[in-house]
């Protein structure tokens, strides 16, 4: 009997067993629902993309012929937003949107990209307190109860269906009595769980490839193999983790319906319980610093500003003597002043932020430490990087903002310090947005370590099971 | 009898191995997301209560300046955590916990605790009400769905029937068995709740004991559909080996799946605007006003004023027409902003009601809602305070342009008002709506969960009925 014959019978069996092939199909319309999900929601980003970026292109050429037609001899349109001032051609209404576009397999994992903000407007007000801002219009109801996407079907469907094909794989042969004859074959129960296995894997992990990489091919993302390949990676090693521990249980000898029990509890600590658990833990030994504070902080920076700002001013021009030049010592412009102002309020919240950061950053990572513990979470963060919808590519976004701003800034401060005037020749030289995609190296580079992980929980499973295995005898 | 069978069946659960450690896991569970969640609230409720009275310093130690000036500073609205958002923090983390009260504009609440923490964190939180909507039904699962399944295996239900006790009688015995192996866990967890709420309240709420023993029997409400569904189906099952793969199916498609399809289905039925979208259509509306409601003319605003007066000149006016245009715009944009946020409110408010309604399709839905509910952590308690806080934005610009017009001239830019007009302006109280407002809101919810119940308690007395013996 060779593993050709194993995986013919179990095709067989397979298509002859009609509750399994109804598990199969829903799993498969189910995966199509989450993909279709995944699509619109990609398609509904793509558009407020593109109207981010003609608004940009619409705001830009306005301002140009505003400032042609004054050095044309025209009138400003109101004295408040007279172009020509940098305070105004580089403030709010002069502003440019930075837009992270989607990640390149949204439509595979909606992740945080309904939650966090995937556009900011720069302009030379643009501080710490503008990345305080919320991102989609969106029901708090919905984001609290999460998308039906393909990274929540791999996560937690999955698994139960991997369970439900593989829980009896050895147990219902002993059930049936026809161990002792299969073992009778010059076969050892080792490669028979392995072959029987092997193909539930493959048609578990085809499907649900196949269905990403349709989604992938649907919505362009074939544009970073690498990602793709991640995202496969992560899916067949999710998936065999599962089937090893089925293997292992099974290996333990005990009847089927046992198995069962075994591994719905497993299932429920590992997918249910302990992701809820670590957060938890994380929340209690590590308590983020609320944000309130920082509303506070600001305030009171802002007001200390507004009365110290002659003397912010004398400090602005120590701390930046290359801007010294163009201020009338004596007698500075209102804009030079209120711009030491702004400084001092935005060098406050940097402080406050900073504090922030540096205690969420050992929060996230305690929670980084114990995901460990879980496979889901393990998975979970892979796959979001994959598609590029986890953390990581909003907080790269938000630092490439972040010096973005600054250049922004670096165009058009000296201007407000010294009191000059804009036109529009000026205006093919502002600074404009980039985004720096980090290619698929880098998110492969960090799902290095919750990959191996896994596969090592995977060996060490897999191992178990196959000693145990090997020491299976028909007549037991 | 039937205590005969009450206390053989309580016995079985207490003895059995299995039970008693998943019901140490989640009873242990339950304690714990107590504890932590009535400690974050606390936490947050003090934090809230210290910033909102900085605010309220801040505001009225701005100092000598112009009432226009005074409503561009504003004052910062901070959100209270309500006494049982320990239970259930619901939807707290996904809105905004601060708004800022401005002249001119309506401004979004911002800082979601979510956004703050990982993608990790969106898998599970760890509050009661995640233990009491998932991992309880499972635990009853687990106890009861071999009630009768696994007595017709083994062959003791034929024995058991022939000492002349009725199906209804067993039925009886064995769900209130399975209640009382639970009441060892969820009693004390009720009890812990309880004293947490009387000994030290996180965070005001109006009854909040009334609302907690709502929440309580909701809660029963939900463990007895689950106790009754899971009766029947091992009632009628061929084995208990299929009662236990049909019960988890039902578990999955309630928890996980049900909730999900749901949100997905009502966001295609009512969609909602992109952020962007939004903020571009406030904009122009703002800018040219739209159908019925046109942006204040200055000069027809002017010339209504001279006439009134009976004056020539705006300089001879005995008032400030500059803050009577000021506050003719502040009208004009509230009625910008209740157009929009109104529409926008709307919909999250219909996208609910769907979600409420596919709740007959999985109790979990319904449950959570009511949870949310009484716990004053949904989304129409959200707007509550929303609400509350944009009113008193508009009384207090209503104060800054009435103190303006009133006590300064038109162009007269010097005149600055002081502490005694900001101590004027009472600070922000906000009162939690009563427990009828909520019950109101969550009819829909009441009457899903009811019927759950009565149709659950009904098809386990049809099954129970209709059992084979073997």
């Amino acid at each position: 009997m060779t593993a050709r014959t194993v995986l013919k019978n179990e095709w067989r069996l397979l298509m002859a067993d009609r509750p399994l092939k109804i598990a199969l199909g829903l799993f498969v319309v189910l995966l199509g629902y989450a993909l279709t999900n995944g699509v619109v929601w990609l398609r509904f980003q793509e558009r407020t993309v593109e109207a981010t970026t003609s608004g940009n292109v619409e705001r830009a050429s306005a301002l140009r012929q505003e400032l042609e037609a004054i050095e044309a001899g025209g009138q400003p349109s109101s004295p408040f937003a007279d172009p020509r001032s940098p305070r105004v051609l580089g403030g709010p209404s002069g502003s440019h949107t930075a837009v992270l576009a989607p990640g390149p397999l949204t439509a595979l994992a909606i992740g945080q990209s309904d939650l966090l903000p995937y556009y900011y407007d720069v302009n030379i007000y643009t501080n710490e307190a503008s990345f305080q801002q919320n991102g989609e219009v969106e029901n708090p109801l919905n984001l609290m109860v999460g998308r039906f996407d393909l990274t929540f079907a791999v996560v937690y469907l999955l698994p139960l269906l991997v369970l439900a094909l593989s829980f009896n794989v050895l147990s219902e042969e002993r059930e049936q009595g026809t161990l002792a004859l299969t073992l009778s074959q010059p076969v050892s129960a080792r490669s028979v769980v392995t072959v029987k296995l092997a193909f539930r894997a493959l048609v578990v992990a085809g499907i649900v490839l196949g269905v990403s990489l349709l989604g992938a091919l649907a919505t362009g993302g074939f544009g970073s193999p690498g990602r793709i390949l991640l995202w496969s990676v992560t899916v067949v090693a999710y998936s065999l983790f599962w089937f090893a521990l089925a293997a292992w249980v099974n290996a333990l000898g005990r009847s089927s319906a046992w198995n069962a029990t075994v591994l719905v509890g497993a299932w429920l600590v590992l997918v249910v319980v302990l992701p809820a658990a670590i957060n938890a833990a994380a929340g209690l030994l590590h308590p983020l610093p609320s944000r309130v504070e920082m509303v506070t902080a600001q305030r009171e920076a802002s007001n200390d500003a507004v009365n110290r700002r002659s003397e912010l001013l004398a400090r602005y021009l120590e701390d930046h003597p290359e801007m010294a030049e163009g201020v009338v010592a004596d007698e500075p412009g209102l804009g030079a002043l209120s711009w030491a102002a702004t400084d001092a309020v935005n060098g406050r919240l940097e402080e406050v932020a900073a504090e922030h950061d540096a205690r969420r950053a050992e929060q996230t990572a305690l929670v980084r430490r114990y995901r460990f513990l879980s496979p889901a979470l393990l998975a979970q963060e892979a796959l979001l990087d994959a598609a590029g919808t986890g953390d990581a590519r909003f907080a790269d976004f938000q630092s490439q903002v972040r010096v973005f701003a600054e250049q922004w800034r670096e165009f058009f401060v000296p201007a407000i310090m010294a009191d000059e005037q804009m036109n529009a020749g000026v205006l093919a030289d502002v600074p404009t947005f980039s985004l720096v995609d980090g290619d698929s190296a880098d998110p492969a580079c960090r799902a290095t370590a919750p990959l191996a992980v896994l596969a090592g929980l995977l060996a060490l499973i897999g191992a178990a099971a196959g000693v145990r295995l090997g020491r299976v005898r028909g007549a037991d | 009898m039937i205590h005969h069978i009450v206390r053989k069946e309580f016995a079985d659960m207490i003895r059995d191995g299995r039970f008693r450690w998943s019901a140490i896991l989640v009873g242990s569970l339950l304690l714990v997301s107590l504890a932590h969640g009535w400690v974050q609230a606390r936490k947050a409720s003090q934090e809230h209560a210290a910033a909102q009275a900085t605010a309220r310093e801040h505001w009225e130690t701005q100092g000598e300046k112009n009432p226009h000036s005074a409503a561009h500073y504003g004052v910062y609205a901070f959100k209270p955590r309500l006494a049982l958002s320990f239970v259930d923090e619901g939807v707290d983390p996904f809105t905004g916990t601060s708004v800022w009260l401005e002249a001119h504009r309506q401004n979004d609440f911002l800082l979601r605790p979510a956004q703050d923490a990982t993608a990790a964190q969106r898998i599970g939180a760890l509050t009661a009400a995640q233990v009491l909507q998932h991992l309880v039904p499972m635990l009853i699962i687990l106890l009861t769905f071999g009630a009768f399944a696994s007595e017709r295996e083994r062959g003791t239900l034929r024995q058991l029937l022939a000492t002349g006790v009725g199906w209804r009688e067993l039925a009886l015995g064995k769900a209130l068995g399975a209640s009382g192996a639970l009441a060892l866990l969820l009693v004390p967890a009720a009890v812990a709740g309880a004293a947490a709420l009387v000994v030290a309240n996180p965070g005001p709420t109006a009854s909040p004991l009334a609302r907690g023993a709502v929440l309580a029997g909701a809660y029963l409400a939900y463990f007895v559909v689950f106790l009754a569904l899971s009766l029947a189906v091992s009632a009628r099952a061929r084995s208990s080996r299929t009662a236990l793969v049909f019960l988890l199916a039902v578990w999955v498609v309630n928890g996980l799946v049900a909730p999900r399809v749901a949100v997905d289905l009502s966001k295609r039925v009512y969609a909602t605007p992109s952020a962007f979208e939004f903020a571009r259509t406030v904009e122009r509306e703002m800018a040219d006003g739209v159908e019925d409601i046109a942006p204040p003319d200055r000069d027809e605003s002017t010339k209504r004023l001279l006439a009134e007066y009976g004056v020539e000149r705006v300089e001879d006016l005995p008032i400030n027409a500059v803050g009577v245009y000021l506050q003719e715009s502040e009208e004009f944009s509230n009625r910008i902003f209740d157009r929009n946020y109104g529409a926008l409110w709307d919909a999250f408010r219909r996208q609910g009601i769907l979600q409420e309604v596919l709740a007959a399709a999985a109790p979990s839905i319904a449950v959570r809602t009511l949870s949310m509910g009484l716990a004053g952590t949904d989304v129409e308690q959200h707007r509550h305070f929303a609400e509350a806080a944009e009113t008193y934005r508009r009384d207090l610009m209503r104060q800054m342009n009435g103190d303006m017009t009133e006590n300064s001239l038109t162009g007269d830019f010097s005149y600055a008002a002081g502490a005694e007009l900001w101590e004027s302006v009472p600070p922000l109280e906000y009162e939690a709506p009563p427990l009828g407002w909520v019950l109101g809101n969550r009819i829909l919810s009441l009457a899903v969960l009811g019927a759950w119940l009565a149709g659950a308690v009904l098809l386990a007395s049809a099954q129970v009925r209709r059992a084979e013996v073997a």
